[in-house]
């Protein structure tokens, strides 16, 4: 069977947010619809699944073997839900009840549930089993990993046998190692002769998925063709600048400079670091020295404990033994952390210019300092009247930026500063950090997952790896930046 | 092999939540039984007289009898002196006399107690059954016309003090009506005017903690995943949308523990229903100090029972880990 | 990330309890009635009313001790608005004195027990150690007991002054506001705000005005009203069943008690006092924003 989808348009009173002519859906050839957050790319997929939100309308038809479908009516659709269609949820975690053993989630989408539960249960077993996760099967969802989690959601939203699934973001929040997985996963369902549809931002699980590539900005389709082309040699100019804008293909001056200079002082001097977390070692026996002016990425997978790490090392909390060392020009606030989610490290109810007031009185900083650096971040001064939840992520990121550069900083710590964010917002931001970094010669700590991301910044870069926590591997920038 | 991985996950946190529990029982008894000394010291004229007058009767007090009074009881000494023994008694689960009928003061609390069981169960159960009925009903519109009869019923439950709703339910049904008796023992009908009125007051909280309840379970991720897995409304709701409402709603009855003997001790009084609660209140009027004390000290162990039982009900059906000790 | 359940709402700290009363998401309001539906501003002007018939009222109807038999259930009149009740008292002077001492009662026992459980739950929050745990077994024990019950308890004690009623509406309530305010305290405390604030230091002043009190004050604000309405709600309970404050002191529940033998000769004579108690209570509870209510 294939899927055809005609004159689709969504819109919330008056506004269009999704405006797709056509689309065809072929089996064993993966489709997959990239774009950034706000493109409109979700919401395409759940006017096909027919599970919009009350407030939106759709428009437009869906064929699928052989029979027309009017989108407009999201219930004629309900019953291809788990037969013919289904849908891999975003976040996975979520998406099981948190009170029912993995089996059962499995096993109550089968056909024959309501008729033979005995053989539907028997039948989730042995998909769990498929999965590796034989030993899983009777646990609740809270015991489980991202991935695993994943896995049940998968064998879920399969057991019915539903030739086209779509699969929502389901990348986010998992790393790379999961994701490879995850990969493995969507394609066993086209191996089986299915169709796929995957929504995502991820721009490497669409490589690894192959087949055609879409890309959607606004509202419309922008590019469309095989994945090679699209994602190799991209013809539209915003299809360039997404690619451009992975680490992996960065160009910044700021990139090329010479390895650290072993002269300069050290500002954090770690020795002998170890610390556990719930039975398991994140790191032992570790050393580093940040001298002042270096960039040192902290990178590795998440859980692997690079925050604690940080956090250690600025001594926001106490490692398990080992011992920490400032160097006194860190005193007085030179000291300053960037934090994954900025939104939480403004005072939530407390309009910006008052949280920035604060700052400026205590430490006298000439009220002109921030209205320099407002422009120097390109950020309209009229955003200091709101509060930080009314401020989008990566303009409250630059923000966070000017608040530790007021303090003219030695060392800043950014921790995961951009894995909220978009990939051209990540590199605006990053461009913003690094050119304030440059400009007050002041010392980077950086943690992150992204390992591209981490060479693209660092000077030097530190990899935690799970389990063998004790080896903590330095690599010179020119190892890893020679992907680039 | 799985049995023992949830006995596990069910007896270690079981045996914390009975040691929390048993902790704060103890220290609700010291607190009881401190003030019921503090009333004891506080009260005006010669204690020895006034507990003679309640032994042997107004006209029968003499000096001599109040110097009796004064000797067996120790109530010379010194204050502090008094209250380790006055404690070390409760200790001995020693409750002591009643001032007014000269009775064991044990014996009679077993008869409130049950009184008040009763009447506490009747009204829980009428309760919980009501509100979470009706809550659940009007979760399936919301905004609809069951909603919005809720939503008045929730706040009109809240704003009118329970005597007052008493006090029309006694008008409307015994005294207009006469179909009900308003106050007695004895006759099956004696429990349902109090009951009613106790009902009332705790099936807003119910009602409305189940309707946010389903609300937020039927847009949760997991029903909509459980919808597009091919699973119908019938199903889901089952499977889902009650199991999940099961565990949210549980705690409350825990919650609602307090608010329960709040109102056991004006309904009774009010419904001259004999229970701890009308006790208390003829206790505290006649100053029987060892009565206050044992109906005091009953009914804040009732609340510290109830929030045990809840403690490991949850704890029994809700497989996730206890996050209060997490963040504590 | 995974929605959670915390069993013992009654005796743990717990902060994840969905609790929609605790909730205030009003808009910040430029003028004090901008932003305020309909009901609010009834339920304010109701308020209104009431605290200036209590000012007022005891001034212009002085005497409400003055028993005269002759005016047995006399009706309402022009100097008795109310008329006079079962002694002869006029029921407008006796409402206006008992309803200043309900609401100044209540009043004061919140402002206490919400001053000193602010306090010890910041401190509490702030410095951990033994301080907060001797603090919290204290909280621990309170809180199991109904408010009801400890009022009643201290309404035994120096023989039914007013001071021992007030000192219980104190004592009852100021491990809810500890409580409350430990819990949150504690999570803004340990958040990257308080700690980025540390890193560019800023003091505690500034942790306290920028951070504790926005996140605190309006849950605090919707506790106290909810608290005044309860504390008015035990004080007439206990005078309901004849006990707390003495007569010949007039008190709202001891009034309707007094009247409700005389229900179909004097109506008016119960339905005042109800009347008032309804008012104060529906309209503290009207304060709330359209989320917070119900």
């Amino acid at each position: 069977m294939s899927m055809h989808l005609q004159h689709l348009i969504v819109s919330h009173s008056g506004q269009t947010l999704v405006n797709v002519s056509e689309l065809q859906l072929e089996p064993g050839r993966p489709l997959t619809i990239v774009g950034e957050s706000g493109s409109g790319k979700s919401l395409l997929a759940h006017a096909i699944m027919g599970t919009l939100p009350g407030s939106l309308t759709a428009r437009g038809s869906l064929t699928a073997d052989g029979t027309t479908y009017d989108l407009a009516d999201p219930s004629n659709r309900r019953r291809l839900w788990g037969r013919v269609m289904s849908l891999l949820p975003q976040e996975p975690m979520l998406a099981l009840d948190p009170t029912m053993r993995a089996q059962e989630q499995v096993a109550e989408g089968a056909a024959t549930f309501g008729t033979d539960p005995g053989s539907a249960r028997g039948r989730a077993r042995g998909m769990l089993a498929a999965l590796g996760l034989g030993g899983a099967a009777r646990s609740f969802p809270h015991t489980l990993s991202g991935g695993m989690a994943q896995r049940v959601a998968f064998a879920a939203a399969t057991i019915a046998d539903a030739p086209m699934l779509i699969a929502d973001e389901p990348s986010k929040g998992l790393d790379e190692a999961a994701r490879a997985d995850l990969a493995e996963l969507l394609k066993r369902h086209l191996h089986g002769g299915g169709i796929l549809l995957t929504i995502t931002h991820d721009l490497d699980l669409a490589r690894e998925l192959g087949g055609d590539v879409l890309v959607m900005k606004e509202a419309e389709i922008i590019e469309q063709g095989p994945a090679r082309r699209v994602l190799e040699t991209p013809a539209h100019p915003y299809t360039r600048r997404l690619i451009a804008a992975e680490p992996a293909h960065w160009a910044h001056s700021w990139m090329r400079r010479p390895a650290g200079d072993e002269t300069k002082p050290a500002l954090i001097t770690a020795e002998g670091l170890t610390k556990a977390f719930d039975g398991k070692t994140l790191f032992a026996d570790l050393s580093l020295t940040v001298r002042a002016g270096e960039r040192v990425a902290i990178s590795g997978p998440s859980g692997c404990g690079k925050t604690t790490l940080g956090n250690v090392l600025l001594r926001l909390a106490r490692p398990g033994s080992g011992q920490v060392h400032h160097a006194e020009t860190l005193g007085g606030g030179r000291l300053q952390k960037l934090y994954q989610d900025p939104a939480l490290s403004f005072p939530a109810s407390v309009p910006l210019r008052d949280s920035f007031g604060d700052v400026i009185r205590r430490h006298q900083v000439p009220p002109s300092r921030l209205d320099e650096l407002m422009d120097a971040l390109r950020l309209a001064p009229a955003l200091l009247t709101r509060q930080p939840g009314q401020v989008s992520g990566g303009e409250l990121q630059r923000l966070a930026i000017i608040r530790t550069m007021l303090l003219e900083p030695a060392l800043v710590f950014a921790d995961e500063p951009t894995s909220r964010l978009d990939l051209i917002t990540q590199e605006e931001t990053i461009r913003c950090l690094m050119d304030q970094v440059g400009r007050q010669d002041c010392a980077l700590l950086l943690v992150t997952h992204d390992k591209t991301l981490a060479g693209a910044v660092a000077d030097r870069q530190l990899a935690l790896t799970p389990e063998e926590a004790p080896r903590g591997t330095v690599t010179p920038r020119e190892a890893v930046t020679a992907i680039a | 092999m799985n049995q023992l991985v949830r006995h596990e996950s069910f007896l270690v946190p079981a045996a914390l939540v009975l040691r929390q529990r048993v902790i704060q029982a103890v220290a609700v008894a010291l607190f009881v039984s401190a003030a019921c000394f503090a009333i004891v010291q506080s009260l005006p004229g010669d204690i020895a007289f006034r507990i003679a007058a309640g032994r042997y009767g107004y006209d029968q007090v003499t000096a001599a009898s109040a110097e009796a009074v004064r000797a067996d009881l120790g109530l010379d000494r010194p204050a502090w002196l008094q209250l380790l023994d006055w404690l070390a008694s409760l200790a001995r689960f020693d409750l002591g006399t009643s001032l007014v009928t000269g009775g064991n003061v044990a014996g009679e609390l077993a008869l409130h107690l049950s009184g008040s069981l009763q009447l506490a169960a009747a009204a829980l159960v009428l309760a919980f059954l009501a509100g979470t009925a009706a809550g659940t009903l009007a979760a399936f519109r919301p905004g609809g016309t069951l909603d919005r009869a809720l939503t008045f019923w929730v706040s009109a439950a809240r704003a009118l003090p329970p005597f007052l709703l008493g006090l029309v339910l006694i008008l409307v049904f015994s005294v207009h009506l006469g179909v009900l008796p308003a106050t007695g023992h004895g006759e099956s009908t004696n429990i349902v005017l109090p009951a009613l009125t106790l009902a009332t007051g705790l099936s807003g909280l119910f009602a409305r903690v189940s309707r946010d309840a389903v609300i937020r379970i039927r847009q949760s991720d997991y029903v909509r995943f459980a919808a597009t897995k091919g699973l119908g409304g019938r199903l889901i709701f089952i499977r889902h949308v009650l199991r999940n409402t099961g565990v949210t709603l549980v705690p409350y009855i825990g919650v609602q523990a307090i608010i329960l003997i709040e109102g056991v001790v004006v309904i009774e009084s009010l419904f001259a229903w004999p229970g701890l609660g009308h006790a208390l209140v003829h206790a505290i009027f006649w100053r029987d100090v060892p009565m206050i004390q044992a109906t005091a000290l009953a009914l804040a162990l009732l609340v510290v029972l109830l929030n045990t039982a809840t403690d490991l009900a949850v704890l029994a059906i809700d497989p996730r880990p206890r996050t209060s000790q997490a963040a504590s | 990330m995974t929605q959670t359940i915390t069993p013992t709402p009654g005796g743990t700290p717990d902060t994840t309890l969905p609790s929609p009363a605790l909730q205030n998401d009003a808009p910040p309001a430029n003028r004090w009635y901008s932003g305020r539906s309909t009901g609010q501003l009834l339920a304010m002007s109701g308020l209104a009313l009431l605290v200036l018939f209590a000012l007022l009222g005891p001034l212009l109807w002085t005497e409400h001790a003055v028993q005269d038999l002759s005016r047995f259930l006399e009706p309402p009149s022009l100097a008795d608005p109310l008329g006079r009740d079962h002694l002869g008292r006029s029921v407008v002077a006796r409402l206006a004195h008992a309803t200043r001492l309900s609401l100044l009662l209540a009043v004061l026992g919140v402002v206490t027990a919400l001053a000193a459980g602010t306090l010890a739950g910041i401190v509490a929050a702030w410095r951990g150690g033994w301080v907060d745990a001797s603090l919290n077994a204290m909280s621990e024990a309170l809180i199991a007991l109904p408010a009801i019950l400890v009022v009643l308890l201290f309404s035994a004690m120096a023989n039914g002054e007013l001071w021992t009623l007030y000192a219980g509406l104190a004592l009852a309530q100021w491990v809810e506001y500890f409580r409350m305010v430990r819990a949150r305290s504690s999570l803004v405390l340990a958040g990257p705000a308080v700690e980025a604030a540390g890193l560019l230091k800023l003091g505690r002043a500034h942790i306290l005005r920028r951070h504790l009190w926005p996140e605190l004050r309006p849950l605090l604000a919707t506790m106290a009203t909810f608290g005044i309405g309860s504390s008015i709600l035990a004080l007439s309970t206990l005078g309901f069943v004849g006990i707390g404050i003495r007569p010949p002191t007039p008190e709202l529940g001891l009034m309707i008690t007094e009247a409700f033998p005389y229900y179909n000769e004097a109506p008016w004579m119960s339905l005042a006092p109800v009347l008032v108690l309804t008012t104060t209570l529906i309209g503290l509870l009207g304060l709330r924003n359209k989320e917070s209510r119900a």
